[in-house]
């Protein structure tokens, strides 16, 4: 019995690390690859000390986390000493009140309090930005209090009260009595308590994702966005510090604990222990620190009085300066120095939509797809554009000019242009099979294909398939178009958006669709990979638009950023990086010939001709089809 | 003069605990119960919940097989801490906790890597001549992400019970005649019944809510119902209705506490860690 204990509390710590090891091993890999191991490396520590943005992410989390563990224990002690002096009936109610963040699902707190800062802050007090740095601090407090309560609770009920009592008696005022005798008594309690509060909110995901707005961002909020991109083994490197660095907390607590009891037991020390001495400063310092970093976040904030100017872009569509290509965030900050872009990501149109509809963040540009754009022209959710602060937009070519969903060229400034099409690994797909969107059906490769998860590529597919109009708002169409792709749904192995990366390159999944820029970039890290415009049923051809919505707070430096990217050797080298074609005149000329002649980029004139283009369906339509799209997906 | 100081000190808290907690579960009906163009008052969220059913019914059962599995597997490691010597039941303490402070998004995508059709077992189980598997996308690949993730929460509640069981208790038992698998099931087995039913709550809550697990190592089949609200909330742009649905996930919840708590007596306090 012991043996077999022992044996599988053995085999459960190993379960419990496998996947820490994991993340330490690939930390030193130089391929991306979690499950291959190519070659020991450093590089990936030295990208993370060059990665600014990273490192201040982590400050963020840093001080989220000390500032609502200081405030959250000072709070909760004084609470926990007032409810233990309540009458019990009262003393119930509250606990029971204390415990409603810590049964709640982490979901639905969050829900509830991003719904609460918004609807109080924008809808009552007219903030544009309401899910700030204050109220994430707020969440942090309100699900750190119940932990500091509930580990203080037991330690005052355990305490004799006549050592209070005694206290008084000997002429302790009650404040003198709960700082000198109280405070002693509960210190454990308190220290464990703020211990708990501050794991817990250093790497709290969930509540901090639907509470956190676009100018603060945690590590962790952030860390999710880029799950959904290709991750880059720098995240690796910077897991396996904190790992290191928690673990050294961790032993030198425990060491001191341990040798503060010895200690105790050795010299029946009649004042403080040792141990709660040495806790005590550490709590005194974290405090001082907290105060330091908040006071230094302000000054840093107030002082340097650059306007931030929050970007929002799909993921992987903007050259980061990797593999030699131009960092054009870099450069335009070089160019406007006063300038700090805050640029972040969505994955679709509709989560774009969805984040702005949400309100409580100001963001200052986006680039959505012309139905989108249209959609938010007709909800007047762009600001128009004021060109004399555009110049460069004499280099926009005339087909991109006065389009379907910018008639009069009010609201945009287009960015790329590109198609969707499949994307297929020569390796196992037969060359005879590649016959047109049908091979997204094939059941011969069936768990092999990957899917849209967006309801607009997801129909359009289908439509194309079933050879209806694309923009179709018969109700029978689009009900056929959503049983065909309920009959899909047996062979499709995920529904995904820029996780088609990760799948595709590591050849977990065979076909897929996607965006041709994209496509060209999985490409170029798997040469087995092929493009194929299904050209005979027909595609979807999107321009990507820079505009500005009406939360913006930067009108004018978001305009200086359009009329930077409309430059041909800007838009040249953006290109050379996410491999779209490019709107503006003369930047196929900066671009890498090969890329600028490849058909996956720029296909000729006669195919495009059968590309078309999403419009703007009224409301009802786009509501019918996420209607259908959320059944297909939970079926 | 105690009664004063006892609501001046606990009177903050109790107003920051109502804004906080309680009004913003009334925003969430108040969500629940509108309209999503119009603003006004409306039952249709609730009635388009009945397509969420199986969804729901899903998320339960993944989350209480993942709850009894923890217990299976936490309560002998639990067992065993409670059992070792102070400074071997320190070191471990600490390395149950340990992961629970790593970023848990990044340990779920290092399962991505382990359990992936090309990942490291199938390139493993390939070198060695033997067929691959086919792991990820699967339910059991989703249930497994809960147990790894939540375990720790099992194992922490379970061993601050047993190592409070008396010794002597066990010792009476043993000299009254119980054999091994007696005094395990006479006494403390029914003495660590608190830590049991603390554990399966610590541990069912976060899984029935989650939507990150099922979103990594899941397939099209593992849609949970954590995953229909955050789809509801940042990409449907349908809050009404992702309000609705957290009003039935948190109904669920307090019914399963409730249940627990009915079995287990209510104790003040007793959930903590």
């Amino acid at each position: 019995m012991k043996k077999t204990n022992r044996i599988l509390t053995v085999l459960i710590f190993i379960f419990l690390y496998i996947p820490m090891a994991v993340l330490v091993v690939a930390s030193f890999n130089t391929g991306k690859n979690l499950s291959v191991f190519e070659s020991f490396t450093l590089n990936q520590y030295k990208e993370l000390f060059k990665d600014k943005d990273l490192l201040a992410l982590l400050g963020n989390s840093l001080l989220i986390s000390i500032l609502s563990t200081a405030i959250s224990t000072a709070f909760g002690t004084f609470a926990a000493v007032g409810i233990h002096n309540l009458k019990p009936k009262m003393r119930k109610v509250v606990m029971s009140l204390t415990n409603i963040p810590m049964t709640n699902p982490d979901i639905v707190t969050g829900i509830s309090l991003s719904l609460l800062f918004v609807f109080v802050g924008s809808n009552m007090l007219g903030q544009k930005e309401s899910l700030n740095f204050g109220t994430l601090l707020i969440a942090h407090i309100t699900f750190s209090l119940p932990y500091i309560i509930l580990n203080v609770m037991p330690k005052l009920q355990q305490m004799n009260p006549a050592l209070t009592d005694a206290a008084m008696d000997l002429g302790c005022t009650p404040v003198q009595s709960f700082f000198k005798v109280t405070l002693h008594e509960i210190m454990p309690g308190i220290v464990s308590g703020a211990i708990m509060a501050f794991t817990m909110s250093l790497d709290d995901f969930v509540i901090s994702y639907f509470v956190t707005g676009s100018g603060f961002v945690t590590l962790p909020v952030e860390i999710y966005s880029y799950t959904k991109k290709p991750i880059h083994p720098k995240i690796y490197a910077m897991f396996t510090l904190l790992f290191v660095l928690i673990f050294v907390l961790m032993v030198t607590m425990n060491l001191l604990q341990i040798r503060g009891e010895r200690k105790k037991e050795e010299t029946y020390v009649k004042q403080e222990k040792p141990a709660m001495k040495i806790f005590r400063r550490v709590c005194a310092g974290v405090c001082a620190l907290a105060v330091v970093l908040g006071c230094g976040w302000l000054i840093v904030n107030n002082q340097n009085k650059q306007v931030t100017l929050n970007v929002m872009n799909w993921g992987q569509n903007i050259a980061d300066g990797s593999d030699g290509t131009t960092d054009i965030i870099k450069a335009f900050e070089e160019k406007y120095p006063h300038i700090k872009v805050n640029y972040s990501t969505y994955d679709s149109n509709e989560t774009l939509y969805s984040k702005l509809k949400g309100g409580g963040l100001t963001v200052d540009l986006i680039i959505p797809s012309d139905y989108m754009i249209a959609r938010m022209i007709a909800e007047d959710m762009l600001l128009p554009l004021d060109f004399s602060n555009i110049p460069n937009y004499k280099n926009v070519q005339a087909d991109f000019k006065n389009t379907a969903y910018d008639p009069d060229n009010t609201y945009s400034v287009p960015y790329t242009w590109g198609t969707v099409g499949i994307i297929y690994n020569e390796k196992y797909v037969d060359g005879e099979d590649v016959t047109g969107w049908e091979l997204l059906w094939n059941e011969k490769y069936a768990k092999k294909i990957l899917m849209f998860d967006n309801s607009r590529d997801a129909f359009g597919i289908a439509q194309y398939k079933l050879g209806y109009d694309v923009n179709t708002m018969d109700e029978a169409e689009l009900q056929a178009c959503a049983d065909e792709l309920s009959r899909q749904r047996s062979v499709v192995r995920k529904y995904v958006m820029d996780q088609i990366y990760a799948d595709m390159e590591g050849e977990n999944a065979w076909i897929g669709a996607y965006y041709a820029g994209d496509c060209m970039m999985m490409m170029e890290n798997n040469e087995n990979l092929r493009f194929y415009l299904p050209e005979n049923q027909g595609f979807n051809l999107f321009i990507d638009a820079m505009c500005i919505p009406s939360c913006a707070e930067n009108k004018k430096e978001a305009e200086l950023f359009i009329d930077f990217m409309c430059q041909p050797e800007i838009s040249g080298a953006n290109m050379d990086y996410i491999c779209y074609g490019s709107p503006i005149e003369g930047a196929r000329d900066y671009m890498d010939p090969e890329l600028a002649n490849n058909p996956v980029v720029y296909p000729d004139a006669e195919i495009l001709k059968n590309g078309s283009s999403y419009a703007y369906l009224p409301e009802k339509t786009t509501r019918f089809v996420e209607d259908l799209f959320m059944k297909i997906r939970i079926e | 003069m105690k009664k004063n100081k006892a609501l001046l000190l606990s009177g903050p808290y109790i107003l920051f605990m109502v804004i906080f907690t309680l009004i913003p579960l009334g925003v969430v009906g108040y969500f629940a119960l509108t309209d999503p163009d119009t603003g006004a008052f409306t039952l249709n969220n609730l009635k388009n919940l009945a397509l969420f059913l199986p969804t729901l019914g899903t998320s339960v059962g993944y989350a209480i097989v993942s709850a009894l599995i923890c217990l299976v597997l936490g309560y002998p490691v639990a067992y065993y801490i409670a059992h070792r010597k102070p400074l071997t039941q320190k070191i471990l303490y600490m390395l149950t906790m340990l992961p629970m402070c790593m970023s848990f998004l990044l340990r779920t995508l290092a399962w991505v890597g382990i359990l992936e059709t090309n990942g490291i077992i199938n390139t493993l189980l390939t070198g060695l001549g033997l067929p691959a598997l086919e792991l990820i996308g699967t339910p059991g690949a989703v249930i497994l992400g809960m147990v790894y993730n939540y375990l720790p929460y099992m194992i922490l509640p379970l061993y601050a019970i047993i190592v409070k069981i008396d010794r002597r208790l066990i010792e009476a038992a043993e000299d009254l005649g119980c054999n091994g698998v007696q005094v395990f099931s006479k006494v403390v087995l029914p003495l660590s019944t608190p830590g049991i039913l603390s554990g399966l709550t610590m541990v069912f809550v976060p899984a029935v809510s989650t939507f990150y697990i099922s979103q990594k190592l899941g397939g099209t089949e593992t849609m949970l119902i954590g995953d229909v609200i955050e789809r509801q909330f940042k990409y449907a742009n349908n809050r009404n209705l992702g309000a609705a649905l957290s009003l039935v996930l948190m109904l669920l919840v307090l019914v399963c506490t409730g249940i627990m708590n009915r079995f287990g007596g209510d104790e003040e306090g007793g959930v903590v860690v």
